[in-house]
């Protein structure tokens, strides 16, 4: 360092406790000392309380601020929010019907290091191939059930399994264009898989947003960081969709397919078509003739070759799928199978996402890819066997319990946190209908220290889905969202059901000399040009004098 | 572009001119009441009943005051301020992606700040005056934001060209209802307060030598065509609008009855002696409007809603 001092800067002491302003910061101006909760385990924090190497100077930050700091930035983030129109209805508070609310952001990011994305990012990689794999496998020569490594009776059963789109197989034999596979970490610290979703993952904007608005309300908070940058998501899905598309000419119009906007995720579908520059779609947009897909213009049909569609395949082709949809477009699918238009994601993908086929994708990765899966599954329980039914049945209070066909948290029960009715009830219907559930052990997810109503930090427990765009390659963009369940000790992060979000950061590694960009030219730019005082600025003296020579009545 | 978004473009001009309209009308006869009897007190042809009758809606037994906060901030009110407003809003939140973010946030704010979200709220009896003041405001800068960040491409042109028919045929609704045929003795008075509330009137007293009466006025308000809210001016651009987005206008329906009513306007405006009456050339133009609405509607909008479909 320059002159030889050494400032005690936050990024480089070595252990936090000798900064003054995290210790005393924490205790005195938050309140209490923050303390993760045994057993799980926290990202910031060390079980002692102590802030790990890579969160210290964030901590330190967040101390700065204090409880009314934070709560402060809470209020000024929820009017960005309210006046960008990034909201949320509710129907909670009331007779008064529906109510928007600003999008749930909390104020802590979460922090992860340059090795440990690398990591998640091969591993995710490696399980979207493979999903991709299975779905060619499940439509075409069905392989994978000919070894006997999954049974065609659980795939056909599938609610997604699509017959409709069997034999098809789309430009470069990419079905799952857009993946985001939820990511938990367990108490030992292991990153594992929990749900995969390949159907219409969504959640991306809320990543951009999201950074966006801690840019703009806590920008203190990264001045110690380089934090890996998020915002090229749309230029990814573009060209990942661009090199799908069929089209001859150079190039092929793209478009994203929303149901409307009384959609809740409409504010996804249009930022997306906005971020991307095409248009936003609704099936009335939409004709098929003759095999190709055009959209309705003012200045009359016009092709389209790539859909970036948002809605699931029941209602996308009344002709195929569900007959009552008004929300399809009649023919696409025959224009799909023309190979005339660009479907992502591909029809009949769901049979990748199904939580009876989750359990099966390690062995898919070993059988497509022939390499062992680098993020584990959670263990899981398939109910179609009765020895391991039995098993689950006297264990429930121990598991969590989900439906095969649901997302978005629907009819999940904890077994830790439901009551004796509830199991008791659960218990009947998995002996009713075992094919239509699964069973897993409980994950002690992490938690992330998370900002009370009254600005103190509390732990928290926290996801991560992070969202990869398949095109010629696989892309993942660095994070992706992080959903944190904000009430005390709940485990659900599902936003429809009370969760909310957290920025994730990735950081870069490397010193700060490649960040500092090319320098700017050494050139003089010319002076501003001002007004030239010639001939109205003598106008003005003579008007003086004459006043001065004029007598005063 | 989409027909569909084409559509929502055209409805958001027109929804974001009549709650400006709207607003410069309530602004009008709320001066024109506080200002109490003096010898140019206006009859109530302008007054509240007057502003009813403007929109399309006559209701006698209501009260002034409640005249003023129906049609400002009664959103169940269709024609009201509000209910303008929250419609551009809709209308906006579904063309999100083909509009500028910082102009969706103008009208979003207008919006929720006019639902009285924010302080201070709009209490009468100054609130539906304060309310509109806002408006007229808040619209000016939307469509200034409008004309900095959008693309001059098609979208833009049938953002314009919702507008300018709004315009028109507000402009043409308050002719008709303050300067009735053969009323001479208030509608002079009323002229002032016309002008004042469109905005024209320090344009009127460059343009015009003619102190601002009833005939005079209502000359200026259709056939200036250097005043950019006069009739004859926005049928100007309506056609430059549609003309641009058209891909074929030389055979186009909504494109030839449009120039037609502009040289008709300009016709008129030379043959017509000073003094003639101009009801019914109100009415006709009026008429033509919605005809044009109506091509527009099938030439571009797929068919997809006859005019008046989202009113």
């Amino acid at each position: 360092m320059a002159g030889g001092f050494v400032q005690p800067s936050n990024a480089h002491t070595g252990t936090p406790r000798e900064n003054p302003l995290v210790s005393t910061g924490l205790q005195s101006k938050a309140g209490q000392g923050y303390r993760p909760h045994a057993p799980f385990l926290d990202e910031l924090f060390t079980a002692d309380g102590t802030p790990r190497a890579t969160a210290a100077a964030l901590v330190a930050e967040l101390a700065r601020l204090g409880p009314q700091g934070l709560a402060e930035a809470g209020r000024r983030r929820d009017a960005i929010f309210m006046q960008q129109g990034i909201t949320f209805e509710t129907s909670a508070g009331g007779a008064s019907g529906s109510h928007e609310r600003p999008f749930p952001l909390d104020l802590v990011p979460r922090v992860l290091g340059g090795e440990e994305w690398r990591e998640i990012k091969r591993g995710l990689a490696q399980r979207i191939r493979a999903l991709n794999h299975f779905v060619d496998d499940v439509y075409h020569a069905r392989e994978i059930v000919r070894e006997g490594l999954v049974p065609w009776r659980l795939v056909s059963s599938c609610s997604h399994f699509a017959r409709a789109v069997h034999g098809i197989r789309p430009p470069g034999g990419v079905y799952t264009h857009v993946a985001g596979c939820d990511l938990v970490r367990h108490s030992d610290g292991t990153w594992k898989v929990i749900e995969d979703n390949v159907r219409i993952p969504s959640g991306i904007s809320y990543v951009l947003e999201n950074r966006a608005a801690m840019a703009r309300v806590v920008p203190e908070l990264f001045a110690s960081y380089r934090v890996r940058r998020v915002d090229h998501y749309p230029q990814l899905l573009l060209r990942a969709l661009r090199a799908v598309a069929p089209s001859a000419e150079s190039e092929a119009t793209v478009v994203v397919w929303t149901p409307g906007p009384a959609n809740p995720a409409y504010f996804e579908h249009a930022f997306l078509a906005r971020q991307m520059g095409v248009e936003l779609v609704e099936a009335s947009d939409l004709v098929v003739r003759d095999d190709v897909l055009y959209m309705r213009t003012t200045r009359g049909l016009e092709r389209a070759h790539a859909v970036y569609r948002r809605l699931d395949d029941d209602f996308v082709d009344p002709l195929e799928f569900r007959a009552d949809s008004l929300l399809g477009v009649p023919g696409l699918i025959r224009a799909y199978r023309a190979g005339s238009v660009a479907i992502a994601n591909a029809f009949g993908t769901g049979v990748a996402d199904d939580k009876a086929i989750y359990c099966f994708v390690p062995d898919m990765i070993r059988f497509y890819l022939g390499e062992e899966p680098i993020l584990e599954n959670v263990k899981t329980y398939l109910l179609s066997d009765p020895e391991v039914l039995e098993h689950v049945l006297e264990r429930l209070e121990h598991l969590v319990v989900k439906p095969t066909g649901e997302s978005g948290g629907k009819g999940v029960m904890i077994g830790p946190h439901a009551g004796e009715e509830e199991i008791a009830g659960m218990r009947a219907m998995l002996r009713r209908e075992p094919d239509r559930w699964i069973a897993q052990d409980v994950v002690r997810l992490s938690t992330v220290p998370t900002v009370d109503s009254d600005g103190s930090l509390v732990p928290r427990h926290v996801d991560l889905r992070p969202f990869a765009v398949f095109g010629e390659r696989i892309d993942i963009v660095p994070g992706g969202l992080t959903r944190v369940a904000l009430e005390e000790g709940s485990l659900i992060v599902n936003s429809s059901r009370g969760g909310g979000s957290k920025d994730t950061w990735v950081l870069e590694d490397g010193d700060d000399a490649d960040r500092a960009g090319p320098p700017i030219a050494d050139t003089q730019p010319p002076a501003l040009p001002d007004l030239s005082y010639g001939t109205w600025n003598n106008q003005q003296q003579q008007q003086q004098q004459q006043q001065q020579e004029e007598p005063a009545l | 572009m989409l027909a569909r978004i084409a559509h929502e473009l055209y409805w958001l001009g027109r929804n974001l001119a009549r709650a400006e309209f709207t607003a410069r009308a309530v602004e009008a006869v709320f001066h024109a009441e506080i200002q109490g009897a003096g010898d140019t007190r206006p009859g109530v042809s302008f007054g509240s009943g007057g502003l009813l009758a403007m929109l399309g809606d006559v209701d006698e037994r209501t009260s002034s005051g409640e005249v003023l906060a129906q049609l400002t901030l009664e959103p169940t009110h269709p024609g009201s301020m509000i209910a303008s407003t929250e419609r551009a809003r809709e209308g906006a939140r579904t063309v999100r992606d083909v509009i500028s973010a910082e102009m969706w946030e103008a009208i979003n704010t207008t919006t929720l700040r006019l639902r009285g979200d924010g302080p201070p709220g709009w209490a009468a009896p100054a609130g539906p005056y304060l309310a509109s003041q806002y408006v007229k405001e808040r619209t000016a800068l939307i469509w200034g934001i409008a004309n900095r960040s959008m693309l001059r491409d098609e979208a833009k042109a049938f953002l314009d060209a919702g507008g300018l028919i709004e315009i028109s045929d507000m402009v043409l609704r308050m002719l008709r209802v303050a300067l009735p045929p053969g009323d001479a003795a208030n509608a002079d008075g009323h002229a002032l307060i016309l002008l004042q509330a469109v905005g024209g009137f320090h344009a009127y007293l460059r343009a015009v030598t003619a102190p601002p009466n009833a005939q005079p006025v209502a000359r200026f308000l259709l056939f200036e065509r250097a005043y950019p809210d006069s009739v004859a001016a926005c049928v100007d651009s309506l056609n430059e609008a549609f003309t641009s987005a058209d891909a074929g206008p030389r055979n186009s329906k909504p494109v030839l009855r449009v120039s037609r009513l502009a040289a008709d306007l300009d016709f008129q405006r030379r043959a017509l002696p000073a003094g003639a009456e101009l009801t019914g050339i109100c009415e006709q133009t009026q008429h033509e409007l919605t005809r044009i609405d109506q091509d527009a509607a099938e030439r571009y909008f797929a068919g997809a809603a006859s005019a008046g479909e989202r009113r």
